[in-house]
């Protein structure tokens, strides 16, 4: 199971909208924060959010011990299961 | 959050010094507008060989205050010109931390950041970047003693939920660098850990607390 959370702020709500267009993909919440989950990797593109530079590599709240992020550029975050 | 009575109340003043008190004037007084609220001006006493020096004051809002000493009779020690009046650099130092300390002046809205843009731009200090960050957007320049200035306006207020996010952070670095080898990634992991832990809760009780209003 791959889980990432991201805290639901005005800046960050495209992110939990983009991640929740993959169909493998379930996005939840915990609190304040979306608790985005998947069996296999989450992708979410960068350009798809809308998100600047400042607001994108600033968005990740936290990373499950089971999951690891395997890219977060300019791109795309993808995290996958460990 | 810390069950202990919050007291202050600002900035008193925060101080630097500075080998070129003319500069400095016309940049804080001339340029920007900051009235000159206060001065000392001592005579050198002490059990060090103190100079004697000029202590004076800038208004920058909210009644707080930029200080500066000009001590007479004094040149600058440092022989890099990286970095400022106060600490010089060696070219190992990375530019990124010469950059991360500075001083950020509030401002109320885009107008009033545009407002300082123009007053530095006419001025032989102008604006250097203007950047929207996460939830800010600054202006930046140097002062006449290479300190780093920014003004800046927040984009919209602070959310609760931020405030929770911030003290989650800061507890999971508290966890990581007290173990061998810390990094973003342990950190992420460990916050992961504390929001499954606590986020749920904090909601509840932040419902309550408006409910209660």
């Amino acid at each position: 199971m791959t889980a990432l959370y991201v805290l639901d702020v005005p800046e960050n709500t495209p992110l939990a909208k983009v991640a929740a267009q993959d169909p493998q993909v379930t996005v939840g919440r915990i609190g304040p924060y979306f608790e985005i989950t998947s069996a296999g990797p989450i992708v979410i593109d960068r350009r798809a959010t809308g998100c600047r530079h400042a607001v994108w590599y600033s968005s990740v709240a936290g990373v499950a011990r089971d999951s690891h992020i395997v890219q977060h550029d300019k791109n795309a975050l993808r995290v996958e299961p460990v | 959050m810390t069950g202990m009575d919050h007291r202050v109340q600002g900035v008193d003043h925060a101080a630097f010094p500075t080998f070129d008190p003319a500069g400095t004037v016309r940049f804080y007084r001339d340029v920007l507008g900051f009235p000159v609220v206060h001065s000392i001006c001592a005579a050198g006493w002490g059990p060090e060989d103190h100079p004697d020096f000029i202590h004076f004051f800038f208004d920058i809002g909210n009644d707080d205050r930029l200080a500066f000493f000009y001590y007479f009779g004094t040149t600058p020690w440092g022989d890099s010109d990286r970095g400022d009046a106060y600490a010089s650099f060696g070219p190992e130092v990375p530019e990124y931390f010469i950059r991360s300390r500075h001083l950020a002046i509030h401002v109320d809205n885009y107008d009033d950041l545009m407002e300082y843009r123009r007053r530095l731009d006419e001025s032989q200090w102008p604006v250097e970047m203007q950047i929207q960050h996460e939830t800010i957007e600054s202006i930046y320049t140097h002062d006449p003693n290479g300190y780093m200035i920014e003004l800046t306006r927040a984009m919209r207020p602070v959310t609760p939920q931020e405030d929770l996010d911030a003290n989650l952070t800061i507890d999971a670095l508290l966890d990581v660098v007290a173990e061998p080898d810390p990094s973003f990634g342990k950190l992420l992991a460990r916050k992961a850990e504390l929001i499954v832990q606590r986020a749920a809760d904090w909601e509840l009780t932040q419902a309550g607390e408006t409910a209660g209003k």
